[in-house]
């Protein structure tokens, strides 16, 4: 094996860790089902010193695992076994911010919801709101082109990076877009944000700024069956309004979010949807009364609206702490986050529905309704032997169901270690072939988070189950 | 157009495609200047039609040689629109050119640009497989994100065949008010307030040679009269209600700036500081005109003749800035290039043989 002798002299000895104890921290991430040693982490304060660690990972052949905060959901920032892990976090600059341009430039290690803090005294902010935006990075949002609840309206990660510097798994450094929301040629940025790290690291990325909405309108309904709430999904939309938020928790959620926060959801509730208008006062208050009158025909038996601010939060509390909260009804699950079209979501719940009777595990729902984005939770007990296999069975049904629908494997997660058996059911051979041999353009050695997309054994990893030590504690939730 | 007969089907274009050793797939060539190659063309122009449309899931696929105008008129009549306002509709510009030249117009301001709303393309590569890259739902994180990395590639990577994108319920009333400013340094500085405002207007540009900013607005009328108001006692005396407003805009959409014919035309990405910088060093050019969108971030330059060019270019390797030629007779990348080896990469890997002509080269910078 080849010896990291050179590697650690381009680092003091306190940040390049071999130590037994203290790499256990990296030896997972979000996805605690797998677990990989890695063979040391080194901890770079510059960007200088990622580009030399890349440049020697290069010359050496030796794997490398960029990572952030670890709280990817898919398994992407699990180490290689006997791969060098670079963690990011010391480089948390925001190295500018520039309120007339509207752009942040930052580097990769600095949390999501920095930026909008950063940001909040130009009455700017930054849209991409995953659940774990406390904690994640912006580097880990930009490999994995993170979603979260407003991106019917708002898109993606990547409909809000406008330019990256980034090192190359070659080690060649590039520059991809810039300072204008506008380019000359083929999009390397967007070809970027999404790559799972698979392409190498990025070092600078230039984030594009949003006006804060003045105003939100937030709305809690109760239905007796997630039919209609679903179909009241399909009723704003079709009515032509444009929320910047639409979710739906069916019963099992919702019992346990209300037993974990105690949000004061309608007791008795098949389902709750929430629907959040946002935009300048006199918008909104036309908005509202046409959703009023929407929602008057969709059969709901209960309705409230948020008074205030705090109000509204307490209503998201809720729906954000669903998943941590599912822990409490479980020891295990598993969360996927397939794609359905969403005239088809009625139809994809009663197939969950079915699937989890037939499984004989219990199967808890919490979605981004207005873009079809499920996230059903497979609840399990881990120390049940053949549990997990079966909870595994039924997610990979899950999954071929989205596929079946004409909708996608991951609206947001990524497909990282978890779903990369399903890259080649979702795309025909020449698609998935034709993107390894982008992969291999940008990365010809494989060195650069390997064994994540790509269906095959790369790097493989040893599973195991439970919370997250952070989601426990309820620091990061999933969504 | 070369005298052999237009593709209709996929499998027509997958053919046609591979008679070839080497070609440019071309819409109707609305961006002369983009396909000034020594290779043969090949037109999508009978490669057309929409083929799905799901109004409730914002959605539709059409095959590459759609016209703009048939997708915008389709959605229309669903109360629906193209959030990234595409150029040349009535020129007869098709959904797969707009993608392989990577423009959007002024409504770009809003919601973002033709990169943030196309959600899949199934293209065919130099080798003439078909790759479906992509989806067709409004969210997906699955794979490499290729749909976005065709935007802007003029053709030079692959054929585009079929494309799907996300659409957005039309506003149902629209409002555009003109600012007057005494200088390009205050037309930014009131185009940043207004970005930056709680107004979400939807679009922001600014005539240079009047010093005039226009404020599209959009919503319910009630709402957008009230906001407007409030533009106007912003900045007393100096705004102004515009009247032919659907006219100044269709003409921005016509990429018509000046009040002659301008036969060059030049897009440049910019800040709000290089346009500031542009606008001051071509001012008192003639044959040059200037037109300024997406509150500074995009500026477009007519020219007279490609020999203004040589002046123009200059200015722009000054400044650093790029720019993309869609009219007029002359290589169509202008001023800083950067080639990289990860560009020559994905070129090998996604069209190993050269079906495609190579991406272009700008010989003044090369």
């Amino acid at each position: 094996m080849e010896s990291l002798e050179s590697l650690a002299a381009l680092f003091p000895a306190s940040r390049f860790v071999q130590d037994a104890a203290f790499q256990a921290a990296f030896e997972s991430d979000g996805l605690t089902a797998f677990r990989a040693k890695p063979r040391a982490v080194v901890i770079p304060e510059t960007v200088d010193e990622v580009i030399q660690t890349v440049r020697w990972c290069h010359e050496h052949s030796v794997p490398f695992v960029a990572r952030g905060s670890g709280t990817s959901l898919s398994g992407g920032s699990l180490p290689v076994a006997d791969g060098i892990v670079i963690t990011l976090n010391r480089l948390k600059r925001i190295i500018r911010l520039d309120p007339d341009e509207r752009i942040a430039v930052v580097e990769p290690g600095v949390v999501n919801q920095h930026v909008s803090d950063a940001a909040a005294p130009y009455g700017l902010y930054y849209a991409p709101d995953p659940s774990s935006q406390s904690i994640c990075t912006i580097g880990g949002n930009v490999a994995f082109n993170s979603g979260g609840a407003h991106c019917l309206k708002y898109g993606m990660t990547s409909n809000h990076v406008i330019g990256c510097k980034a090192v190359l798994a070659t080690g060649e450094v590039v520059t991809m877009g810039g300072e204008s929301l506008e380019t000359v040629g083929p999009d390397f940025t967007g070809l970027f944000v999404g790559s799972e790290g698979l392409f190498g690291v990025a070092l600078e990325i230039t984030l594009r700024l949003l006006p804060k909405p003045e105003c939100f309108h937030t709305v809690l309904v109760g239905y007796e069956s997630l039919q209609a709430a679903g179909d009241a999904v399909s009723a704003v939309i079709d009515s032509g309004l444009l929320p910047g938020a639409l979710e739906i928790m069916d019963a099992l959620s919702i019992e346990a979010a209300e037993a974990a926060v105690a949000c004061g959801y309608p007791p008795g509730a098949a389902a709750v949807l929430i629907v959040e208008l946002e935009g300048p006062r006199e918008k909104i208050d036309q908005e509202r009364q046409q959703l009023d009158d929407v929602l008057a025909g969709t059969g709901a038996f209960a309705q409230r609206v948020a008074v205030d601010n705090a109000d509204r939060l307490f209503i998201w509390k809720g729906r954000k702490s669903a998943f941590s909260a599912v822990g409490r009804l479980s020891p295990d699950f598993l969360v996927q986050d397939g794609v359905v079209p969403r005239k088809r979501l009625g139809e994809a719940l009663v197939r969950i529905e079915q699937l989890s009777e037939e499984s004989g595990l219990r199967v808890a729902n919490v979605f981004h309704a207005g873009d079809g984005n499920l996230h059903p939770l497979i609840m399990f007990d881990g120390s049940e032997p053949g549990a997990l296999h079966r909870a595994e069975e039924l997610a990979a049904k899950l999954l071929r169901l989205c596929i079946e629908m004409g909708g996608s494997i991951t609206g947001e997660h990524g497909v990282g270690m978890e779903k990369r058996d399903f890259l080649n059911e979702m795309y025909d051979e020449a698609s998935v072939q034709m993107m390894h041999r982008i992969r291999q353009a940008m990365d010809p050695k494989l060195i650069a988070n390997p064994g994540k997309m790509f269906p095959g054994n790369e790097a493989p990893a040893l599973s195991t189950v439970g919370l997250h030590p952070l989601e426990e504690a309820g620091v990061i939730s999933r969504e | 157009m070369n005298d052999s007969a237009q593709p209709e089907t996929l499998d027509q274009f997958r053919e046609a495609v591979l008679s070839y050793e080497q070609v440019l797939v071309v819409g109707r060539q609305t961006k002369p200047a983009l396909s000034s190659t020594a290779a043969p063309t090949l037109s999508t122009e009978r490669l057309s039609g929409i083929i799905q449309y799901e109004p409730s899931e914002f959605t539709f696929t059409a095959l590459a040689g759609t016209t703009i105008a048939e997708i915008e008129a389709t959605l229309s009549s669903r109360g629906q629109f193209l959030p990234f306002d595409p150029p040349l509709s009535k020129a007869g510009a098709t959904i797969g050119g707009a993608v392989a030249a990577g423009l959007s117009g002024p409504g770009r301001m809003r919601f973002g640009g033709i990169r943030d709303f196309l959600l899949g393309v199934r293209f065919l590569s130099g080798q003439g497989d078909w790759i479906d890259s992509g989806g067709k739902v409004v969210k997906n994180a699955a794979g490499f994100d290729l749909p976005k990395f065709l935007v802007g590639s003029l053709g030079r990577y692959a054929a585009m065949a079929e494309l799907t994108f996300k659409v957005f319920p039309a506003p149902p009333s629209l409002k555009t008010l003109c600012v007057r400013c005494a200088s390009h340094t205050q037309a930014l500085q009131r185009m940043s307030a207004v970005a930056n405002s709680r107004w979400e207007p939807y679009a922001i540009d600014y005539q240079p040679s009047e010093h005039h900013v226009l404020i599209k607005l959009g919503g319910p009328s009630e709402a957008i009269e009230s906001i407007s108001q409030e533009i106007h006692s912003h900045w007393p005396g100096e705004a102004d209600d515009v009247a032919d407003a659907e006219a100044i805009w269709s003409r921005v959409l016509s990429l018509e700036f000046a009040d002659q014919r301008l036969d060059t035309l030049l897009k440049v990405p910019t800040t709000g500081k290089t346009m500031v910088q542009l606008c001051e060093s071509l001012q008192d050019q003639s044959g040059v005109c200037v037109h300024v969108s997406l509150a500074g971030q995009l500026t477009w330059i007519s020219a007279s003749d490609a020999a203004r060019l040589r002046s123009i270019e200059t200015l722009l390797l000054s400044l650093g800035l790029s720019g993309l030629v869609v009219r007029g007779e002359h290589d169509c990348l202008l001023g800083r290039q950067v080639s990289t080896e990860m560009q020559r990469a994905v070129k090998t890997a996604m069209d190993p043989g050269e079906r495609f002509p190579r991406w272009p080269t700008n010989p003044s910078t090369d």
